[in-house]
């Protein structure tokens, strides 16, 4: 893990310095858990795509402000669920094609762990980012606080709701 | 919950980890890094040595290809730093976080606050928006002509003639008609979905999306005029646009476009292997398609369906694109630049871009529809 974190600011430094290959690095370490997190948040494969690739490009506008003492993971974590969490209600608002949960579910071949992500996505925006950051990203609820600005108890509260109500959906 | 979290397949993992790797790269390719000061004297030097590179470059023809590539690789190098005016006449109606903007032909903007989405009445006199429950009609200046509650409408599209209109929608309860003075709200199709596209003419006729393809449907005497099966995918932005003349209807769904003609055959389909398609757009008064797409490499077009030929390129991604009223101009909503382009269609090429986008217009801004030269 030591080494994970070394690596990783070497990457950034050399990101900062203006190596390709570093921030390539940086890239492939991150993307995956962004678009993840993005993606069951969002709940829409192309949206989610757009946010994490947007938070990317809000990264490296920024790199040079970055404190590499920092882990890079936070950082990036919180644009891509602030963006989910935005998008989310956005989405919410102006739901471009209807589609019902129970046509997706027809059009798709039935995943693996269904049940789950749509469990998931009964829930609002806000208790889906703070369940992605807790039990994917693997945030403590006082980091998740500190990444999204809000009070600890809130966090706590939208954890606890957000699971009570997906226990009983499943 | 950890372990079934991570065992949840992400549609399209690959080739979106693929797509967005070009894009980062690219855009970091051409970065500006913000000098340490400390390191001022080294990074002064650089910055003479690589001016004297590029002067060195333009010398000769072909580095000058290379400075005008570099120029426009992100974003037009003379942009505008804010939309002073408009090159053509008509007035925008755009979207954004903060709600819908009307912007005049000098500039000028006003914020109608609180919705989400809207589109103009055939002659731009009026504004059709929608907020959470709730559709209104009402005047770009903001002065609202009527609402209609109903649950969580969207996709509303307005069509008529000067004495005689019709505002479709989409709620929970499916496809909607309602006249433009807010009376006679009926359903017509329950199995009806967003987006929707009223066919030119005094005829009320209206494209909608089914679950397996298309419906041409007359909403006053309900008669069902063309289906189109088409293996549209109904959980992806989808975009339906008729031509002025009312014989093609094209479609952008799940990265490709589709052109119909009016009794539902299926007259043309893009490939997939000059990249995905993001938006497409019929030439004013012609059945001529333009098509943005973006493609390996990073790289986003602007160019003609048929004869391929390229009117706009640049680095990263571009959202959509509208025609100017009079055909004359082409708007390019770059998102990786943060610029509008606006390209002239006719005659000698010229552009025109500002800068600044997500900031004048308050977070990340959608181009609803460029109405009405008056």
């Amino acid at each position: 893990m030591a080494g994970a974190g070394r690596d990783e600011r070497a990457w950034v430094r050399g990101a900062q310095r203006g190596s390709a290959s570093d921030l390539e690095a940086l890239f492939h370490a991150h993307w995956p858990a962004a678009y993840r997190a993005a993606y069951l948040v969002i709940h829409d494969a192309a949206l989610a795509e757009d946010v994490a690739q947007e938070a990317f490009l809000a990264a490296i506008r920024n790199l040079d402000r970055f404190d590499r003492r920092r882990p890079f993971g936070p950082w990036l974590h919180r644009i891509v669920v602030n963006r989910a969490i935005d998008t989310g209600k956005a989405r919410a608002l102006r739901r471009e094609s209807e589609l019902t949960e129970g046509d997706a579910i027809r059009e798709d071949a039935e995943p693996p762990d269904s049940s789950v992500l749509r469990a998931l996505g009964g829930l609002p925006p806000e208790q889906r980012a703070v369940v992605v950051l807790r039990h994917l990203l693997g945030y403590t609820p006082g980091e998740i606080a500190r990444l999204l600005e809000l009070p600890r108890g809130t966090v706590n509260s939208r954890l606890r709701r957000g699971l009570d109500a997906m226990r009983e959906s499943l | 919950m950890t372990t079934r979290l991570e065992r949840i397949e992400v549609p399209d993992a690959v080739a979106a980890e693929e797509r967005a790797r070009r894009v980062v790269l690219a855009a970091f390719a051409v970065r500006e890094p913000v000098p340490r000061p400390r390191r001022r004297r080294r990074v002064a030097i650089g910055v003479v040595l690589a001016a004297c590179a590029v002067a060195l470059a333009a010398a000769s023809p072909p580095g000058m290809a290379v400075v005008d590539r570099v120029r426009e690789v992100v974003g037009v190098e003379r942009s505008a730093p804010a939309l002073f005016s408009l090159p053509a006449p008509g007035r925008l109606l755009v979207a954004s976080d903060s709600g819908v903007w009307v912007v005049g032909t000098g500039g000028e903007k006003r914020l109608l606050a609180g919705y989400s989405e809207a589109s103009w009445s055939p002659f731009g006199r009026f504004v059709v928006a929608t907020r959470e429950h709730e559709l209104v009609a009402l005047e770009p200046e903001g002065d609202i002509r009527w609402t209609l509650a109903r649950p969580a409408p969207h996709g509303a599209r307005w069509t008529g003639t000067r004495t005689d209109t019709r505002v479709a929608y989409v709620d929970r309860s499916g496809l909607r008609v309602v006249a433009g003075d807010g009376t006679g709200d009926h359903l017509v199709a329950s199995a009806g979905r967003a987006p929707v596209a009223w066919r030119p003419g005094s005829a009320h006729v209206l494209a909608y999306v089914v679950a397996d393809g298309l419906h041409v449907r007359d909403v006053d005497t309900g008669r069902v005029l063309a289906r189109a099966r088409s293996p549209l995918r109904t959980g992806l932005h989808t975009e339906l646009e008729w031509s002025a003349d009312g014989r093609r209807l094209l479609v952008v769904n799940d990265g490709v476009v589709l052109v119909f003609a009016s009794d539902g055959t299926l007259l043309t389909r893009s490939t997939r292997e000059y990249g995905r398609v993001i938006d497409a757009a019929f030439r004013p008064r012609s059945h001529q398609v333009l098509v943005a797409r973006f493609r390996g490499g990073g790289q986003s077009t602007v160019s003609e369906l048929e004869s391929g030929r390229t009117v706009f390129s640049g680095t990263g991604v571009f959202d959509e694109i509208t025609p100017s009223p009079d055909g004359r101009w082409l708007l390019v909503e770059w998102r990786t630049a943060d610029q509008w382009v606006f390209v002239r269609l006719q005659g000698h090429r010229v552009i025109r871009a500002v800068s600044g986008i997500a900031k004048q217009f308050r977070g990340k801004a959608v181009v609803e529809g460029w109405c009405c030269a008056r």
